[in-house]
């Protein structure tokens, strides 16, 4: 208890040192707690348009998912109605959608042009609810009738085209004929990426006659209440799944990598932050132990263990890192509200030349758990920061301590 | 449409080999390189000439048929217009010198068919839009040699020729082509890449005799040794040689009538 007492009365002996050590931490847990947040937005944000735009759990067969990148459109599920309907009774499953993607060359015009699209075919209600297309319109409105088309904004640009543009897609059939569809331009939509600028986006029926597979489809939608629960429900959607492939999002790739990179880089940054301030910290607790070093010789003569003095230059460590830590947390907090609120436009530069599902503006993501951790890592910075200065003091020897006359 | 230029362009070297290499037949009627060139240019050239065509694309997954009705007129013109199914009917494509367009009613657009969309398979099948293209004239693209004379099936000989492009630009870098010896048209073709890997088999068959002892195979068969499981037979009738055919057959205003 006394040595708690004495590692508070230390704590305000020297005012500005103890400022200083202070000082790093709140700047350490500041920078924590904006960037673990923004870390956490960014993920959170890419996987959240991940799971909406491929399903929380995908039913495609087997070969299709092997050379997905080539559109293999014989690899298709035949008449999905049926499955459809099996998958909707499997307990978690909310919506189910077929799709269908495919690349095409788009024409406005008499001449068919040199325009390179992907033709996205799904029905309305998943353009609405999941893919929430409503809210990236920036001219016109949704599917309504079945020869509509809504244009990527990239797209749209590239073609020259407007609403009510009549389009040709000239796509391929499962065959590898060539097989155009005609329809007009109803909305044009940007998401501020590649994934939705560079698409054009149909319904399912004019798609399958393009494609030829009347009834059928290339992949199956799976969604439930909550995409982080999506590995169990795609294990209960296996049960009705037979020969096809079925995947959580998270368990696909590029995501099922990305699990793993957002610890790497959280990890990283918590790593070298807290590196960093603890250096701070046992930069000024050295010198304290310098200043103080005929003090613990005396101490230590009147029966202060080792141990003791360690104790005691943690404990001060700890109690300035909690005050300094509330504080950082507190402005970081600001920071990273901020960031939540308002976000940072990273430009279209950046996210048209990605394939992955990034919104031109991106925002943090500021959580009780981001609060936590970066505290708790403040407090980690202090004890890694005081430990080599604290076990110095542990050292010393009475004798020589009291000659050093410091 | 270019279908006898096909049968033409694959037979044709196989006379055009005995010009360009050194045979190595070793029996004594083995005919000449312009004796051969003689026999085919005979049985595969024409001045106009019109037929239908019945094209069975088969694959693992499924079987489909067309009906095409297709036109030529020497080398350099050819028209085709697919009568089903209903999918395909109206869909008209026409070649002027080395130009391919083609017609798509549903959207009454014109696509022309070049760069890497020659190399696709015509209507998802084993011939390539290049293989339409391909010139007859093989004389200019390969060198060749006679290495035998063998057995081609049913008791036929045929001779065998192996072709060597001279430039890279040639699409089938080599060929190796049985010959039938009494009809003077190619009965089978192996078709190579530069790699030395097999492409694609040719085999045609049910050769007829025509008016002024023409003989012309009405039935081919081609593998495309790339994809697995599948083939693509084209079988020819009211083939008519010599038919007098307009203009406008070989016209844009034919190919986008609608």
């Amino acid at each position: 208890m006394i040595l708690l007492r004495l590692a508070a009365r230390n704590a305000t002996r020297n005012f500005q040192r103890t400022l200083l050590t202070a000082g790093t931490v709140v700047f350490g847990t500041a920078l924590l707690t904006v960037g673990l947040a923004w870390i956490n937005g960014i993920f959170g944000q890419m996987f959240s348009l991940a799971a909406a735009s491929t399903g929380d759990v995908r039913l495609v067969d087997p070969d299709f998912a092997a050379r997905e990148d080539l559109f293999p459109m014989y690899e298709y599920i035949p008449d999905v109605g049926p499955l459809s309907e099996k998958v909707r009774e499997v307990p978690g499953v909310i919506d189910v959608y077929p799709r269908i993607i495919t690349g095409v060359t788009l024409t406005v015009g008499d001449e068919i042009g040199d325009v390179f699209g992907l033709a996205v075919g799904a029905p309305k209600e998943w353009y609405e609810k999941r893919l929430e297309l409503g809210k990236l319109l920036v001219d016109g409105r949704l599917l309504e009738e079945k020869d509509d088309l809504v244009l990527g904004k990239t797209l749209s640009d590239r073609l020259n085209a407007k609403v009510g543009s009549e389009v040709v897609l000239l796509g391929q059939t499962q065959d590898g004929s060539m097989s155009p569809v005609k329809g007009t331009v109803v909305g044009i939509v940007s998401g501020g990426n590649a994934l939705i600028d560079q698409q054009v986006f149909m319904n399912l029926e004019p798609i399958q006659y393009m494609v030829d597979i009347e009834g059928g489809a290339t992949e199956l939608l799976v969604y439930g209440d909550d995409p982080s629960s999506a590995v169990p429900l795609a294990e209960r959607v296996r049960s009705v799944g037979g020969s096809l492939l079925v995947q959580a999002w998270s368990q696909r790739d590029p995501w099922s990598g990305m699990m793993n990179l957002i610890n790497v880089v959280r990890g990283t940054l918590s790593g070298i932050i807290v590196f960093i301030t603890a250096l701070g910290v046992w930069n000024t607790m050295m010198m304290s132990v310098l200043e103080r070093t005929g003090e613990i010789g005396v101490m230590r003569a009147m029966g202060l263990s080792s141990r003791g003095a360690v104790f005691l230059f943690v404990i001060e460590a700890l109690t300035i890192a909690a005050l300094g830590g509330m504080v950082g947390v507190l402005l970081g907090s600001v920071g990273a509200g901020f960031l939540e609120t308002y976000g940072v436009e990273l430009g279209d530069q950046v996210t048209q030349n990605t394939p992955l599902p990034i919104r031109s503006r991106m925002f943090a993501d500021l959580s009780w758990s981001v609060v936590g951790t970066s505290f708790g890592l403040g407090l980690g910075m202090a004890v890694v920061g005081s430990f080599p200065p604290s076990f110095r003091a542990a050292l010393i020897q009475p004798v020589t301590a009291m000659r050093s006359r410091r | 449409m270019r279908w006898l230029a096909m049968v033409y362009g694959l037979t044709i070297f196989s006379a055009v080999a005995m010009v360009g290499g050194e045979s190595v037949a070793e029996a004594a009627p083995t005919p000449t390189a312009a004796e051969i060139l003689a026999r085919i240019d005979k049985n595969m050239t024409f001045e106009t000439r019109s037929m239908t065509v019945k094209m069975t694309s088969v694959s693992a997954r499924r079987t489909r048929e067309f009906q095409m009705r297709a036109y030529g007129r020497g080398e350099d013109q050819a028209a085709i217009e697919y009568l089903s199914p209903a999918r395909e009917q109206g869909t008209r494509m026409l070649r002027k010198g080395e130009e391919l367009w083609m017609y798509l009613p549903s959207v009454e657009k014109t696509q022309k068919i070049s760069g890497h969309m020659l190399r696709q398979g015509m209507m998802g099948s084993d011939v390539s839009y290049e293989d339409m293209m391909a010139a007859s004239d093989l004389r200019t693209a390969y060198n060749a040699v006679v290495t035998g004379s063998e057995d081609c099936g049913n008791g036929r000989m045929c001779w065998k020729l192996e072709m060597t492009a001279k430039d890279s630009t040639v699409t089938y870098p080599k060929r190796i082509a049985w010959i039938d010896q009494e009809y003077g048209v190619s009965t089978k073709q192996e078709l190579y890449a530069v790699s030395g890997m097999l492409l694609k088999k040719w085999t045609m068959s049910e050769v007829k005799n025509f008016e002024n002892g023409r003989y012309f195979p009405t039935k081919m068969e081609i593998s495309d040794q790339l994809q697995s499981g599948t083939k693509t037979i084209l079988e020819f009738t009211e083939i008519k040689f010599g038919v007098d055919l307009e203009d406008e057959v070989f016209s844009m205003r034919w190919l986008e009538r609608h």
